[in-house]
């Protein structure tokens, strides 16, 4: 009995300890060792971490990079739990990016760096650190900059008798019907992850608005300007020509083939419209698992009559925050990314546009070649709108698309989507 | 209701035998008992507290801001009282997720609970190839959500296996999944589908515990296949099936892994078929609402609770009575008891 008794003690208080030792997690004990997580969960991406790491280790003898690699989904709430307590959190993180960082520098969880930052960083990413930058602070390293536009097959193109890159959106509404006619889907649309759909709604909001307008209803959530409900026309207007691919509100961006990046890689749609990732994803998903051969790419079209700044562009930049707790070790870090070196080996092993302006020469791929010319020429790249606006009205953006397009709203009801999330948060 | 009163009679004395044992030696025994339940039941006590009673409390605390989740909602976030939950009980969404949930509350009982008790009579006989059978039905509840939502998601696609089996046959498919009209009746189907091998598991057993003597006498004093089943096997399958009411409501309420695998996050309301779980996610964690997310968690516990204690307090009680109930509703429960027997017996004479 005595036994029994012992060993109910013993368990409860088992219990206990093990579930008050649930709390802690990696802070780095010394000034020396450094955690570090980024996003890129497999493949070249982990490898290049992995070595930038060991890279940075022989160079600063004595240090320690701890890379933890957590897959993409999970990465913003493993985060936001890390950072409760910033003594406890990362000391070098892959940035949220545009309203969430903004909330992680008010609740102190982003360290500033404007005067941290190396030479190097600051004269080779000056486009891109603008999206690093807050109120005049600089709060991250950029390591690639993707801006967005359409990817096509320049066979199926062919195929279906369209010589040129549409220029103007009535061209794209013309050559769309022209593919269809071919018997191909048109537009493949991952509608099923919100997002690709609703990239469409930004573009055409990027073009209908000027940018004064477009600056300060993303900045103040005023979405009164008429722009807002044109663009949502402009958009229903292709809607209507039914040149999307069949069932795209339950097919997703880019797992499998039947995925519209799957769509695109198989040949079975012509284009779409999609970050400067695209050339990496439809890697995986040609049948030959190789680069695809015939792709192409064009910026999105102007809209006659629009006031957007004509080649305006939109995309995102990846960059790297530092804890405010961290020591110099992680700042030495990420200014070592910012390198050209550094920078080169990520745009080779990512296969995608380097933040570092002089290591751009690496890229070989042609349709990322054709979006650097684009990105030369723009007078200006804002950030993905769901970015810029946060993931509250982001979302009911988001959601708001692709219910038009499935027939159930109307361009109005998307302005009234966004109105209403901003009181949620 | 004398044989009652002698069994109850009976047993006090008994009880009461126990107590003079520990009179002999009263601190000792007394403590040592308190210490035991004290230490066995404090895991479970100190992890119901940490992981539900906290979490509730935390939730309603947080309910009550405009909060991102970084830092603490005192600091970070703003205070708004009940704007959250009033917010989310007139939006639109949330009360279409929660109609769509008690559509699925009451559409899995009205088309499981037949069913399962069909499936059991019939593996209930003696057949053969009756253990492949019972496999087979039980075969998708123990394959993980995941996997068949994956699974059903292609298959039911516009273009998936399913249309082009119909196409083949010379019939016109639906888009299953996307038609807002159809979206819900596919999740019954697959819910359905999924969860029947559980309920007929229960009825199973729930049949086995009847005992074999009554269908002989009723089968020796004449009556059909159908007419046992109806004056037996159902009236004797009620707790079970009260139970098993009880769990699938209780489940519905939760739905949360099925649509969400097959209808991501955003599409869910636009199909049709968004769940009040579903709702809380997408508001709360995937647009960085923690604080309005709590509020809807904390909507979503009430309804849960309210519906839980309505039919634990109107239904469920006559078989839980003794374990969550006093001494008063022991007395109401022998009452009870008595009653149903004498049902019993009326349905005996039924079928005599």
């Amino acid at each position: 009995m005595k036994l029994k008794t012992l060993a109910a003690a013993t368990l409860a208080v088992a219990t206990v300890i093990g579930m008050s030792a649930c709390g802690g997690s990696g802070a780095s004990s010394d000034d020396k060792t450094i955690t570090f997580w980024h996003n890129a969960s497999a493949g070249e991406g982990r490898q290049y971490w992995e070595n930038l790491a060991k890279s940075f280790e022989s160079a600063n003898p004595g240090t320690k990079v701890e890379v933890q690699a957590i897959q993409n989904e999970d990465f913003a709430g493993k985060l936001q739990t890390a950072m409760q307590d910033p003594a406890s959190g990362p000391d070098v993180f892959m940035s949220l990016g545009g309203a969430k960082t903004q909330e992680m520098i008010d609740a102190g969880q982003v360290m500033d760096l404007t005067d941290k930052i190396s030479d190097t960083v600051k004269t080779d990413m000056k486009t891109t650190l603008s999206a690093a930058t807050f109120d005049g602070k600089v709060y991250g390293v950029p390591v690639s900059v993707e801006p967005g536009g359409m990817w096509y097959s320049k066979d199926l193109f062919k195929k279906a008798g369209v010589s040129d890159v549409p220029a103007t959106y009535e061209d794209l509404l013309a050559d769309a019907k022209k593919l269809k006619d071919s018997g191909t889907d048109a537009i493949a649309l991952g509608a099923k992850d919100a997002w690709p759909a609703a990239h469409w709604y930004y573009w055409l909001v990027l073009r209908e608005c000027s940018s004064e307008v477009y600056d300060k209803s993303v900045q103040n959530h005023d979405f009164s300007n008429e722009c807002w409900v044109n663009a949502g026309k402009k958009l229903q207007e292709l809607n209507d020509l039914k040149v999307f691919n069949d069932g795209f509100l339950t097919t997703t961006a880019q797992q499998g083939a039947n995925s519209s990046a799957g769509l695109l890689a198989n040949h079975k749609a012509a284009m779409e419209l999609m970050g400067a990732w695209e050339p990496g994803v439809l890697k995986d998903l040609t049948p030959d698992q190789k680069p695809m051969a015939d792709l192409g790419f064009f910026a999105f079209p102007e809209v006659a009559g629009g006031e957007g700044e004509p080649g305006a562009l939109m995309g995102g930049v990846t960059y790297f925050c530092v804890n405010p707790k961290a020591s110099q070790t992680s700042i030495d870090f990420v200014n070592y990314m910012g390198e050209k070196k550094n920078q080169e080996d990520y745009a080779k092993a990512f296969s995608t546009i380097p933040a570092s302006e002089p290591a751009r020469g690496v890229v070989t791929d042609e349709s990322l070649k054709q979006v650097i010319e684009y990105l030369d020429k723009s007078p200006s790249m804002q950030l993905w709108m769901d970015t810029a606006l946060g993931t509250n009205i982001g979302n009911a953006l988001n959601a708001a698309v692709v219910n038009m397009l499935s027939g159930q709203g109307s361009p109005e009801d998307i302005v009234k989507a966004m109105e209403d999330a901003a009181q949620k948060g | 209701m004398t044989e009652m009163n002698d069994a109850v009679a009976v047993g006090r004395p008994v009880a009461e035998t126990k107590k003079r044992g520990g009179e002999r030696k009263p601190s000792n025994g007394k403590g040592r008992r308190n210490l035991e339940i004290f230490i066995l039941s404090a895991p479970a006590i100190i992890l119901f507290c940490c992981f539900v009673i906290l979490p509730i409390i935390l939730g309603a605390y947080y309910g009550f801001y405009q909060w991102k989740g970084f830092g603490t909602p005192s600091e970070n976030g703003k205070f708004v009282g009940l704007q959250n939950y009033i917010v989310a009980l007139k939006d639109p969404n949330f009360q279409q997720a929660i109609l769509h949930t008690f559509e699925i509350v009451i559409g899995s009982l009205v088309i499981q609970g037949p069913l399962a008790i069909l499936f059991a009579l019939l593996l209930n006989q003696k057949f053969k190839g009756r253990g492949l059978i019972r496999t087979l039905i039980f075969v998708p509840y123990v394959v993980s959500e995941v996997i068949v939502g994956t699974g059903w998601s292609l298959l039911l696609q516009k273009k998936g296996a399913v249309n082009q089996i119909l196409e083949s046959l010379g019939m016109h498919g639906v888009d299953w999944l996307a038609n807002p009209k159809v979206a819900i009746w596919t999740l019954l189907l697959l819910i359905s589908w999924k969860y029947i091998g559980f309920a007929v598991i229960l009825m199973l057993a729930g049949m086995q515990s009847i005992p074999e003597e009554l269908y002989e006498a009723a089968k020796v004093d004449g009556a059909g296949f159908w007419q046992i089943q109806k004056s037996i096997t159902l009236p004797l399958l009620a707790p079970t099936l009260r139970i098993w009411v009880f769990l699938s409501m209780i489940g519905s309420l939760q739905l949360f892994d099925l649509v969400y695998i097959i209808w991501g996050q955003y599409v869910s309301t636009t199909a049709g078929v968004s769940t009040m779980a579903t709702y809380m996610v997408r508001e709360g964690r995937g647009a960085g609402n923690y604080g309005y997310g709590s509020a809807v968690a904390l909507i979503i516990f009430v309804i849960s609770l309210i519906v839980a204690l309505t039919y634990q307090h109107f239904v469920l009680n006559r078989d839980l009575d003794g374990a969550l109930t006093d001494k008063k509703a022991f007395k109401k429960r022998k009452k009870r008891q008595t009653a149903e027997d004498e049902a019993l017996a009326v349905a005996m004479e039924g079928v005599k």
